[in-house]
């Protein structure tokens, strides 16, 4: 298929005029106005504008085609990026599969290499690289989920024979093909096991909400991944004027609920991520966070909580419902100035 | 009469980097190190930087030992 190839259907440029096309009147006969004007210059053939173009002439040529005014799929091609994107979609392919009425452009000529080395040869050696890469991440995330499973050295030692068979199969003539696996399962492995990943606590949304001290378990709450939700806003604060916690989740998020008024001596450690302490913030990689250290004011939380990759949140508020948005798991960036304020009274009062 | 032995050095030098990683991931999982997340990070592109790196030096066909 050569270049001029066009793909909307239609009759070939150089085809015989075909009989449908308006012959001039003849002599005796006089134009009147019921004969049509559409045929007056409209092309046989879909061809993008040369002379009418803003970008790549496509509304130009829809509009010689119909015999419209280009404005029209201008619009039409704007308001479709603006609901959903797929007018640039069809722009694109046809920039690129739709000939130009002058001399041949770049888009052009981008469509003759496709169509010479054939399309769908393209498309499919694409789709053949996006699930190439979807494999590496599957294989680095699974050899994460190993290692965070407690399985790290089983998965060390898989990586080690890969690497042992490689440099032994370079004896043989080499076997590339094994490198980009090789490195992913190395990647994910060696990320998991340097931010501790955890899952071995369970996966779901744990919400805790104790009425006493003694329901708290010594070893604290516990989540491989997902939500873990610890509620104190329901202890008794007067009678337990001091309260020890610990928590710790794999990935995800966790949060501790305390009312506005309980002091918050937290020492907490996120592996990646954010840790968010009464309305003090902290994030990044190997994140070790202390609010409220040396504190006595009662009633009082002194917390030890990990989180390895995801986000930490104590919480100093009265009234939050623990699944609005902002507290929960929707947007993480709310207005954090009251529970500073909020936990700097509690933590000073006697 | 001597046999050619070809030998592709991307491969093996790559089988030893990765060895390598399986071994510090290994000592890591056993409890006889920790490497922070920051210090994983510079260890792992060290190593892919050095398999692109070798890649590119020796990338082409493997060698032969002479006649």
């Amino acid at each position: 298929m050569n270049d001029d190839t066009p793909i909307m259907p239609g009759p070939e440029a150089d085809e015989p005029t075909a009989p449908t096309e308006p012959q001039p009147p003849a002599p005796d006969e006089a134009p009147t106005s019921e004969q049509p004007d559409e045929g007056r210059d409209r092309p046989r053939r879909l061809l993008r504008s040369s002379s009418d173009r803003v970008i790549a002439g496509v509304a130009g040529g829809l509009g010689d085609y119909f015999g419209v005014d280009p404005i029209i799929f201008r619009i039409g091609f704007v308001l479709s990026i603006l609901f959903g994107g797929l007018g640039a979609l069809a722009y694109l392919l046809l920039a690129v599969f739709v000939p130009t009425d002058g001399d041949p452009d770049a888009a052009q000529r981008l469509g003759g290499r496709l169509q010479g080395t054939g399309f769908w040869r393209a498309v499919g050696l694409v789709i053949i690289g996006i699930l190439a890469i979807g494999g590496l991440f599957g294989l680095a995330g699974g050899a994460a989920f190993a290692v965070a499973l407690g399985w790290g050295v089983p998965t060390a030692i898989v990586i080690i024979v890969i690497g042992a068979l490689l440099a032994l199969l370079a004896f043989r003539g080499g076997a590339r093909w094994l490198i980009p696996p090789a490195v992913a399962l190395a990647i994910g492995g060696g990320v998991a096991a340097a931010a501790n990943l955890d899952f071995r606590g369970g996966i779901g949304e744990r919400t805790y909400n104790p009425t006493s001290v003694a329901s708290i378990p010594a070893d604290g709450y516990r989540l491989g991944v997902g939500r873990l939700v610890v509620d104190l806003r329901d202890l008794n604060w007067q009678q337990y004027r001091v309260v020890d916690l610990s928590t710790s989740l794999g990935a995800g998020q966790s949060n501790v609920f305390v009312p506005k008024r309980v002091c918050v001596v937290a020492t907490t450690h996120v592996g990646a991520g954010e840790s968010e302490v009464a309305g003090d913030v902290n994030s990044g990689a190997d994140v070790n966070h202390s609010v409220g250290t040396g504190a006595s004011a009662a009633p009082r939380l002194v917390l030890d909580s990990s989180v390895d990759m995801g986000q930490l949140r104590v919480i100093n508020s009265d009234n939050a419902d623990i699944n609005t948005p902002g507290y929960g798991p929707g947007p993480l960036h709310v207005d954090t100035a009251p529970q500073r304020a909020a936990e700097a009274r509690a933590c000073a009062a006697k | 009469m001597r046999r050619e032995v070809k030998v592709d050095p991307v491969s093996l030098a790559s089988g030893a980097v990765i060895a390598a990683l399986g071994a510090l991931l290994l000592v890591d999982s056993a409890g006889g190190l920790h490497l922070s997340l920051g210090w994983m990070a510079v260890v792992l592109t060290a190593a892919v930087g050095a398999i692109f790196m070798l890649s590119g030096l020796l990338g082409g066909s493997g060698g032969k030992n002479p006649e």
